[in-house]
């Protein structure tokens, strides 16, 4: 194992041993804020892969939706455990993904985001109008949380090591595919999708294939969302969570696997810092946002490696 | 002789008589130069709002703290209330959801754990929603101004003040007594369940029962740029009562009512921008619309039909510090907070089971307008709100003036079964 390998190593696990001993130095509501944040660190990671490719789309948060609806019917309608339920909720967003992609993959880069949007528009919609089984605007209440022995997830410390364990893992997974052949070819789809379809690289199946598998993941966010909060409905997934989620993509960066982690969780702590302002509070954060786009134009993933070249030029000078 | 909670109500506090009290300590303060009467002495009882105090729904939340700050300034400035042996200063504890499930959680969590609230104020909808499992099971008083969050499971969840959307029986019983020559309705509204198609079920209910005829319903989304179309279907209809269930959009609906020429009488439940639409449109043509918040200026919120300290004294208050930012809400969540005090005082305690104990055993609850009676059970499967009167409030001479004052309660004791059915058409949940 090389030096940065080990380095990388010991400090993921240096970031483990500390989120399993942060929750009970927190306060109680800010226990609540890690588990939706750490979702929402799947939600980014996941959306990421989406745009290895080259893509952008406005439908990943819908996809969460389709997971969280599925998780939500399965275990409250059809009695399904909640463990099943939360993979089969990606399972479920991954076919829907897999649907979608054949209509949304005639279209590439604008004409594909707006598509993205009107579709996913379509389903968040068909959740309103179909009260019968999706209960409208109101969505679905009283969704049960996971059971195991005598633990009680409906309170926060446990559902968070479930939650952090359930992300962990998908976190490994994706990184393994990003680093793996599948991910060099959507590197290669994106930035040279001439020279890659040249060799023989089916570019409309790899951008099919990165869309089901963003989906699959934060399908498992939307079920791991649920099944803390109890319930569902169609505001949770409209676009202007969306705008979030690419918010903090854009200004944590996209270059690097940590860049949208370091994005959600920067600016998520930022919100909740400036919850005193009450009122006023949206327009602090939307000139902190103007900063950081116009004075970190690479986002917050340069922010270390800036660090980095000021210690060398102070070292070697 | 043994003392009923209801009897310990009337003894010890009444709204009005709160008012009187508040007045005289407030002015013996003054006259004597001396401090806040009995702040030595005083403990604090925390309240809190869970609300949205930004985003789109930020008028329905916000409002209601400044109405709560103002109420709660001026019983502390009296030197606060007497709850069983101790006297308490009310503080107000908020946090802004912006109408996100997600931060509402947090809210709830943080005021109960945290900030040590002993009742916590929401709007309604998906916020209480996900916040009902965990309230339950901490047993914590929570209210909301939707009583069709109340399910039979929400034991710890009542409707005190508004009961969203029942009163609007009233704004159509008394427009079919004066305006019989009305035999057609036509009814828009937004399309989502809590507010949007309940208020219609209801409406549709009580144009049934007033035998006036709904010729057409739109259920139209949040997303609408131009009304000009729907509203021209549903004139095309010919409807003599032009309907708005819901408020959101009632300013360019007026308009194109104006604009399309329509002769007819309007409804709406809300109409907290009025002077808007007069502006838009013009006095003479929103001459007779008719709604159901007053303002709390209005001459006719006498001691004898309104149970609210000082009414106009609040509305100055109010327009003092927040002018333009007045809401239906401005005066609810107050009303609920007065709601508490008088259980809390009926109950000894400020803790939250006590509370909702006392505030169930009175069968004669204050409400905003006179004394209601708790219901919902027909419904929703539990008796958790407060039904009475309400006020039908009609814009005469550019100015919202109550009407009368019509039985919500009466209404629904003779109609229920209507409603449950109109409810059940549009798939909403009933028991």
């Amino acid at each position: 194992m090389g030096a940065n390998k080990l380095t990388h190593v010991a400090g993921t696990a240096a970031l483990l041993i500390a989120l399993v001993i942060l929750p009970g130095h927190l306060k109680y509501h800010h226990q609540d804020f890690i588990i939706f944040l750490t979702i929402n660190v799947l939600v980014v990671v996941s959306y990421r892969l989406m745009t290895l490719t080259g893509e952008w789309s406005l439908i990943h948060i819908v996809m969460m939706g389709v997971g969280a609806y599925t998780s939500a019917l399965l275990s409250k309608n059809l009695g399904v455990s909640v463990w099943l339920s939360i993979p089969l909720a990606g399972v479920s967003a991954g076919a829907v993904a897999a649907l979608l992609s054949f209509p949304l993959f005639r279209m590439t880069q604008f004409y594909f985001l707006i598509g993205s949007f009107a579709v996913g528009e379509a389903i968040r919609l068909a959740w309103v109008y179909f009260v019968y089984p999706f209960g409208g605007s109101s969505g679905i209440n009283t969704i049960p949380s996971p059971e195991l022995f005598t633990i009680d997830f409906m309170e926060p410390i446990p559902y968070f090591y479930l939650v952090l364990a359930v992300v962990t893992l998908c976190l490994l997974i994706l990184h393994r595919i990003e680093n793996s052949r599948i991910g060099l070819t959507l590197h290669a789809v994106h930035w040279k999708s001439p020279l890659a379809e040249s060799v023989g690289v089916n570019a409309w199946k790899y951008r099919t294939l990165a869309f089901i598998i963003a989906s699959i993941f934060v399908g498992v966010a939307g079920a791991l969302k649920v099944h803390y909060l109890g319930n569902v409905t169609p505001h949770q997934f409209g676009v202007g969570t969306m705008v979030f989620v690419l918010i903090w993509v854009i200004v944590g960066g996209y270059n690097t696997f940590y860049g949208p982690i370091l994005g959600a969780i920067v600016l998520s702590i930022l919100d909740e810092a400036f919850r005193a302002f009450e009122a006023i509070r949206p327009a602090i954060y939307g000139v902190l946002l103007i900063a950081a786009i116009m004075f970190m134009p690479r986002g917050l993933e340069s922010v270390p490696g800036w660090f980095r070249e000021r210690l060398f030029r102070k070292t070697a000078e | 002789m043994t003392k009923t909670p209801t009897s310990v109500f009337r003894q010890r506090f009444s709204r009005r008589r709160f008012l009187g009290t508040t007045l005289a300590g407030m002015g013996a303060a003054l006259t004597t130069g001396l401090p806040k009467v009995g702040l030595a002495d005083a403990k604090t009882v925390r309240l809190g709002m869970n609300i949205p105090m930004t985003g789109d729904y930020a008028p329905w939340g916000l409002p209601g703290l400044y109405g709560c700050e103002i109420v709660a300034a001026n019983i502390n400035a009296a030197g606060g209330v007497k709850i069983g042996n101790d006297t308490y200063m009310i503080e107000m504890a908020s946090y802004d959801h912006g109408y996100d499930t997600e931060k509402s959680v947090q809210g709830f969590k943080k005021l109960v754990l945290e900030d040590d609230v002993k009742m916590v104020m929401m709007l309604g909808g998906s916020t209480v929603a996900s916040i009902i499992p965990w309230a339950m099971r901490k047993k914590m008083l929570t209210t909301t101004l939707l009583p069709s969050d109340i399910t039979p499971d929400t034991e710890y969840l009542v409707a005190t003040c508004e009961s969203h959307p029942l009163y609007n029986v009233t704004g159509v019983e008394w427009l079919a007594d004066k305006f019989p020559e009305a035999k057609t309705a036509a009814i828009i509204t937004t399309n989502d369940i809590e507010y949007g198609k309940q208020s219609a079920a209801t409406y549709n209910a009580a144009f049934e029962v007033a035998g006036i005829d709904v010729v057409d319903v739109n259920f139209h989304g949040f997303d609408v740029a131009d009304f000009a179309p729907i509203v021209s279907s549903l004139l095309s209809k010919k409807p003599d009562v032009f309907c708005m269930a819901t408020d959101v959009y009632t300013t360019p609906i007026i308009e194109q009512l104006f604009h399309q020429g329509f002769k007819g009488k309007i409804v709406s439940c809300t109409c907290d921008g009025y002077l808007d639409v007069i502006a838009k449109t013009s006095k003479e043509f929103v001459e007779g619309l008719t709604f159901q918040f007053p303002d709390f200026d209005d001459p006719a919120l006498t001691p004898d039909k309104a149970d609210f300290p000082d009414p106009a004294g609040f509305d100055a208050a109010f327009n003092k510090d927040h002018a333009g930012e007045w809401s239906a809400v401005a005066w609810e969540y107050p009303s609920i907070l007065l709601n508490w005090i008088e259980a809390a005082q009926a109950a000894g305690s400020i803790e939250p089971e006590p509370v909702l104990s006392a505030m169930k055993a009175n069968s004669s609850p204050a409400h905003t307008f006179g004394p209601g009676k708790w219901w919902g059970a027909d419904l929703w499967g539990l008796d958790n709100a407060v039904v009475g009167n309400w006020p039908v409030v009609a814009i005469n001479d550019g100015k919202a003036r109550i009407q009368e004052y019509r039985s919500v309660y009466d209404w629904l004791q003779n109609n229920a079964g209507v409603l449950k059915k109109h409810m059940q058409a549009l798939d909403l949940r009933t028991v």
